[in-house]
C-alpha cells in the first residue's frame, strides 16, 4: 500500500466528513476505526442548533464556550444541508426544534436564552400555549409554551452514515480496522495499531473521546471525555411529530424518524464498562427517560418501547477543538465536542481543508489548541 | 367442556369463539388468516403462537398490539386489524391514562421462577416444599408450558401428557408455590432485579433472594420464500391451536423440518380431523441407520417405542412420512391456498394447502440469561448457545440458576429433572433444606440426556445453510428484510453483526431479532471466517419484549411514589 498523504483516526461522521473532503482534493486518503463505540453507530439524529439545557446545568463552566460557538451550529446545520442534497436522502427534517416549559420560571429561563441566541444569528420565538396548539397540538396540557428554533432539525443517522460511507468508498477511501494506540512524529507520522503499523504524511485524529489518548503522549492534554448515553426507540406510528422536541429544565431529546419510529433520548446516562466495550443500559435511565416523554407528549403512552441501547457522547470544554497540534503540524486534531453529529460534518471538512492548505469558510482560530499545550 | 357460545367482531363482522379460546384460535376457526398487514402490505397471521414473533398482532376494542395468540376471546370485543401505523392518541384522553394504571406491586419471593413448563414446574414445586417462598411467572394465562402444554378454561385433557402436566401443576400448588399466569417480563437487570407486567396491567418489581430462569425455547423456522404467509405456522403453533384450543390450523395440512414433534403433531393433527398429506423429515430415515436406530432404542425403550408407535399411527391414519425432503418455497395460491413445494431426491412435488406447519429444531429463549451476563459457549451440533451451569443448575451469575431449553435443546425429561435438582439448590441457597432425593434425579438428568443425544443423531438439528437459499427469501420477518439485501450489507461492512444491523436494519423489528438474529450471527461467523460466541449475536438489551409507555410511566410513578 503506499504511502497515504491523509491518514484519518475515526470513521464517525467527523472522520467520513474529512476523508470525503480530502478525497476530492484529490488526496490518497485511509480511514482507521476500532468499530467499537466508535464510527457514529450509537446517534439518535437530532440537530441542535440551540442552547441545551441539559448542559448547561451539567456544565455550568462550559456554558459561556458553548454560546460562543452558536454561530458554528448555525454554519453545520447548514453544512448537513449541502450534504443531503448532494448525498441524500437522509431522511432529514429541519422543521425546527421546540424546548418546552412547564412552568413561569422556565419560560422566563426561555426568554432571556432566546434573547441571548437571537444576538448570535439563531432564528428563535417563545410561543405561548396558543402558538403550539396550532403547531404542536400533542403536547401535554402543562406546558404553557416554549422557544421554537427554526434551526433545528434531525435526520436518520443510519440512512447518513450508509451513504457517506459509500460516498467515501467511491472516492477511494481506503477503509482500515483498527485501533490506533500511538503516534510519533519525524519526517512522516508514525502510528501504531493493534493489529498494523501505518505511517502517513499527515494525520487527522477524528476520534471523539478517544483524542485526549492519543494526544497526551505528545503534550497536549486535551480533556477528551467519554459519556455514555442512554436512548429508546418505538414501534412506528403514524406521522404527526415534526419537531426536535426538548425541555427548559429536563434532560429529553424526542423525535419521531421518518419511519414512524419515535427516539427519546436526550442524555441520560448509561453505566460505562470501560471505553472498549458497550455501555450497560440502566433500568432508572430507561424508566425515567420514557415516563418524561410520556408526560410531555401523552399521546405516544399507548406506543410500545422496543429497544433501547447506550452510546458514547463527548465533551471537553463546551468547544471545538479543531487545529494543527502544537509543536507537531502533521497531526490535525478534528474533536466537534458536544453534539457531535451535528458539528461533525463542518468539523470534518474544515479539517481536511487544513490539512489540504485550502482557503476556509470558516475562522477556526477560536478553536486552536493552544488552550490545552502545557 | 368449552361450550358456553361467545360472540365477538372481527373487522364488523359476527363470529363465535368458544369459552377459554385464544383469539388466534378463534379466528383461525372462522377461516380468517390475515390478521395485520405490514408497513410494506404483506399479510401476516399465526406464526410462532407463543407470543415471540409479534405477527399476529391486532387491535381489540380499540386497543392496538394485541397478540392474538396471547389474548383470550371475549364476549363483545371488537377486533380488527392492526393498521401498520397507528395515530398518535389525543393528547387529553392519554393523557389521563397513567395515573389510571394500577400502583406497581413490589415483590421479594425467596425464590422468583420465570417460566412454568416442565422445568419451571418441578423447581418450583421442590423448592417450596423445601419451606420457600416461591413464586412462579408465566407468560401464558394457563402455566404448563410448551411440552404440557394445558387445555384452555374447562375443556378435557387429551391424552397422558397433558394429565402429567395437570398433575404437575397440582402438585406445585399443593407445595404452595404462587403461580402468577400472563406475565410478561420486560426488564431483567443485575440484582437480579425484574420488571414485569401482570395482565391487569399493574407493573411488577421482582426483587427475588434466588433466581431460576425457566423460559424454554421457541422453534427455529424453515426460511424459504413465502414463510411469512399467512397459513405457514410453527408445528408448536398448530399443536396449541388443536391441544390447548381444539382448533385446526386448516383442513389440508403438511407438515416439515426436523424432529420429532413434527411427527408427533402430524399424527394428533390427522386425529382431530386434518387432512394431513405430508410429514416430510430433512433428515434420513431411520431404516437408513439401524445402528443409530438400534442405540436410541437401548438409551430409552419407553420413548423409542412411543415414537414407533407415532410412526405406524400415521402409516395407518395414511399420512405419507417421507425422509430426506426439503421444503423449498411457498407461494400463495387462489382462495388462500397454499403452493408448497417440497423437494426430495431431485425431484419437486408441489402440494396445494391450508396450513403448513414447520418445526426446524429450536432456539433457546435465553434473553435474561444474556442480560443478566451468564455465560454461554456456542454448541455448534445444535447451532444455539448452551448455558454454562454447575452439577446443581447455577450459572456464572451469583443467585441466578438456569433450566430446561432456555440453556439449549434438551427436552422435556431433563429440564423436569433439572428443576427438582435446580429448586433443591436455591431452596438450599434460602436456609432451607430439601428432602428430594437428588440422586434419583440426577441419574434421570443422564437417563434424558443420552437419550436426547441419540435421538437427535436420527434427526437433523444443525441450523440450514443459507447458500443455497435465493435471494428473495425474507430473513427479518419484522422489516421484511431479504437474504440477497442482507448479502449485500455484509458486502459493505461484515465485521460484526451490529453493523449489518445498522446498514441493513435486520433486527430492528418488533420481534427484536429473534429470528433472523441467528441466521444473521452464522452468515455473519461465516463472511469473516470467525466461530460463534455470544458476541456473535444481537446484544441482549432491555426490553425483552415491546413495553407500553404507559407501562413504564406507571412503573416510574411507583418507584418515584415509594422514594
Amino acid at each position: 500500500m503506499p504511502r497515504p498523504e491523509l491518514l484519518i483516526i475515526g470513521g464517525g461522521v467527523t472522520g467520513l466528513c474529512a476523508a470525503i473532503s480530502a478525497a476530492r482534493q484529490g488526496a490518497r486518503v485511509t480511514l482507521i476505526d476500532a468499530a467499537v463505540n466508535a464510527g457514529t453507530t450509537a446517534n439518535a439524529g437530532s440537530l441542535h442548533v440551540q442552547l441545551q439545557s441539559r448542559f448547561m446545568r451539567l456544565y455550568p463552566e462550559q456554558a459561556p464556550n458553548v454560546e460562543a460557538s452558536l454561530p458554528l451550529y448555525l454554519r453545520a446545520v447548514r453544512e448537513w444541508d449541502a450534504l443531503e442534497a448532494s448525498h441524500g436522502p437522509f431522511e432529514m427534517v429541519r422543521k425546527g426544534g421546540l424546548m418546552l416549559a412547564e412552568d413561569a420560571e422556565q419560560l422566563a429561563f426561555l426568554e432571556t436564552k432566546a434573547r441571548r441566541e437571537a444576538d448570535k444569528g439563531l432564528d428563535v420565538e417563545i410561543l405561548d400555549r396558543a402558538a403550539l396548539e396550532r403547531i404542536a397540538p400533542w403536547l401535554g396540557p402543562q406546558i404553557i409554551g416554549a422557544e421554537l428554533c427554526r434551526d433545528e432539525g434531525k435526520l436518520n443517522p443510519l440512512a447518513a452514515n450508509i451513504r457517506l460511507r459509500a460516498v467515501a468508498c467511491d472516492l477511494g477511501v481506503s477503509l482500515v480496522r483498527d485501533r490506533i494506540t500511538s503516534l510519533s512524529i519525524g519526517s512522516e507520522v508514525q502510528l501504531r495499531g493493534e493489529i498494523d503499523s501505518y505511517r502517513a504524511d499527515q494525520v487527522i485524529i477524528a476520534a471523539a473521546w478517544g483524542a485526549g489518548d492519543l494526544v497526551s503522549d505528545l503534550g497536549l492534554s486535551l480533556p477528551s471525555r467519554a459519556e455514555p448515553l442512554h436512548m429508546n426507540i418505538t414501534e412506528p406510528a403514524a406521522a404527526g411529530i415534526e419537531h426536535l422536541i426538548q425541555h427548559a429544565e429536563r434532560s429529553i431529546t424526542l423525535k419521531q424518524l421518518q419511519s414512524g419510529q419515535i427516539v427519546i433520548g436526550g442524555g441520560w446516562p448509561a453505566k460505562s464498562r470501560g471505553n472498549h466495550a458497550v455501555p450497560e443500559v440502566l433500568a432508572t435511565s430507561l424508566l425515567g427517560n420514557v415516563a418524561l416523554a410520556g408526560r410531555l407528549v401523552p399521546g405516544i403512552t399507548g406506543l410500545r418501547v422496543i429497544r433501547t441501547w447506550a452510546g458514547m457522547n463527548t465533551t471537553i470544554d463546551g468547544k471545538t477543538a479543531l487545529g494543527r497540534m502544537p509543536g507537531a503540524a502533521r497531526v490535525i486534531v478534528a474533536v466537534p465536542g458536544d453534539a457531535g453529529y451535528t458539528l461533525g460534518p463542518l468539523v470534518g471538512r474544515l479539517a481536511a481543508e487544513l490539512a489540504g492548505d485550502m482557503p476556509r469558510d470558516v475562522d477556526i482560530a477560536p478553536f486552536s489548541l493552544a488552550r490545552f499545550a502545557a | 367442556m368449552m361450550s358456553d357460545p361467545l360472540t365477538f367482531s372481527f373487522e364488523g363482522e359476527a363470529l363465535s369463539a368458544r369459552n377459554g379460546q385464544s383469539l388466534a384460535a378463534a379466528l383461525t376457526d372462522a377461516g380468517q388468516r390475515v390478521f395485520r398487514h405490514t408497513g410494506k402490505g404483506s399479510p401476516r397471521g399465526v406464526f410462532c403462537g407463543m407470543g415471540v414473533c409479534q405477527d399476529c398482532l391486532v387491535t381489540v376494542d380499540g386497543q392496538p398490539n394485541q397478540r392474538a395468540c396471547m389474548t383470550l376471546a371475549r364476549d363483545g370485543v371488537e377486533v380488527r386489524r392492526q393498521i401498520p401505523r397507528p395515530d398518535l392518541e389525543n393528547a387529553t384522553t392519554a393523557a389521563g391514562k397513567p395515573t389510571d394504571a394500577p400502583a406497581a406491586r413490589e415483590m421479594e419471593p425467596d425464590i422468583l421462577v420465570i417460566g412454568g413448563g416442565a422445568g419451571g414446574l418441578n423447581a418450583a414445586a421442590v423448592a417450596a416444599a423445601a419451606g420457600a417462598s416461591v413464586l412462579v411467572l408465566d407468560e401464558r394465562k394457563v402455566a404448563g408450558g410448551q411440552y404440557f402444554k394445558q387445555p384452555a378454561a374447562d375443556a378435557p385433557l387429551l391424552d397422558a401428557q397433558q394429565s402429567d402436566g395437570a398433575d404437575l401443576l397440582a402438585a406445585a400448588r399443593e407445595a404452595g408455590v404462587k403461580l402468577l399466569g400472563g406475565v410478561e417480563i420486560w426488564g431483567a437487570f443485575a440484582g437480579p432485579l425484574l420488571y414485569a407486567t401482570a395482565p391487569d396491567d399493574t407493573p411488577l418489581v421482582l426483587r427475588p433472594k434466588q433466581l431460576i430462569v425457566a423460559t424454554g425455547a421457541y422453534e427455529r423456522p424453515r426460511m424459504v420464500p413465502g414463510w411469512t404467509l399467512p397459513g405457514v405456522m410453527t408445528t408448536g403453533a398448530a399443536q396449541t391451536l388443536w391441544r390447548s384450543y381444539r382448533s385446526l390450523p386448516g383442513k389440508r395440512v403438511a407438515v416439515c423440518g426436523s424432529g420429532p414433534l413434527n411427527l408427533q403433531v402430524a399424527l394428533e393433527l390427522a386425529r382431530g380431523g386434518a387432512d394431513v398429506r405430508l410429514a416430510a423429515e430433512s433428515a434420513p430415515s431411520p431404516l437408513k441407520r439401524p445402528l443409530s436406530a438400534m442405540a436410541l432404542l437401548l438409551a430409552g425403550p419407553t420413548l423409542s417405542l412411543a415414537g414407533s408407535g407415532m410412526l405406524l399411527g400415521l402409516r395407518r391414519a395414511g399420512i405419507p412420512v417421507r425422509y430426506d425432503t426439503e421444503l423449498t418455497a411457498i407461494a400463495s395460491g387462489p382462495d388462500n391456498t397454499l403452493r408448497a413445494t417440497f423437494r426430495r431426491d431431485g425431484k419437486e412435488e408441489t402440494l396445494a394447502l391450508d396450513a403448513l406447519c414447520m418445526n426446524d429444531g429450536f432456539e433457546p429463549q435465553n434473553e435474561i440469561l444474556r442480560l443478566l451476563g451468564v455465560d454461554m459457549q456456542y454448541d455448534p451440533a445444535f447451532g444455539q448457545l448452551r448455558c454454562t451451569r454447575s452439577d446443581s443448575l447455577s450459572t456464572s451469575v451469583d443467585g441466578v440458576y438456569a433450566v430446561g431449553d432456555c440453556c439449549g435443546l434438551g427436552g422435556a425429561p431433563a429440564a423436569a429433572a433439572e428443576g427438582r435438582i435446580a429448586g433443591a439448590a436455591a431452596a438450599a441457597a434460602c436456609g432451607f433444606t430439601s428432602k428430594e432425593n437428588l440422586g434419583s434425579s440426577h441419574r434421570a438428568l443422564a437417563r434424558a440426556r443420552r437419550f436426547q443425544k441419540r435421538l437427535w443423531a436420527l434427526h437433523d438439528p444443525a441450523p440450514r445453510t443459507l447458500e443455497t437459499l435465493p435471494d428473495n427469501t425474507l430473513i427479518c420477518r419484522c422489516e421484511e428484510v431479504t437474504l440477497g439485501q442482507f448479502r449485500s450489507g455484509m458486502a459493505d461492512d461484515a465485521d460484526h453483526i451490529g453493523a449489518v444491523k445498522r446498514v441493513t436494519r435486520v433486527g430492528m423489528g418488533c420481534c427484536q431479532g429473534r429470528y433472523c438474529g441467528p441466521v444473521a450471527a452464522r452468515l455473519v461467523a461465516n463472511a469473516t471466517g470467525r466461530s460463534l460466541t455470544d458476541h456473535s449475536y444481537f446484544a441482549p438489551r432491555v426490553p425483552i419484549k415491546p413495553v407500553s409507555i404507559g407501562t413504564l410511566m406507571a412503573t416510574q410513578e411507583a418507584l418515584d411514589a415509594k422514594a
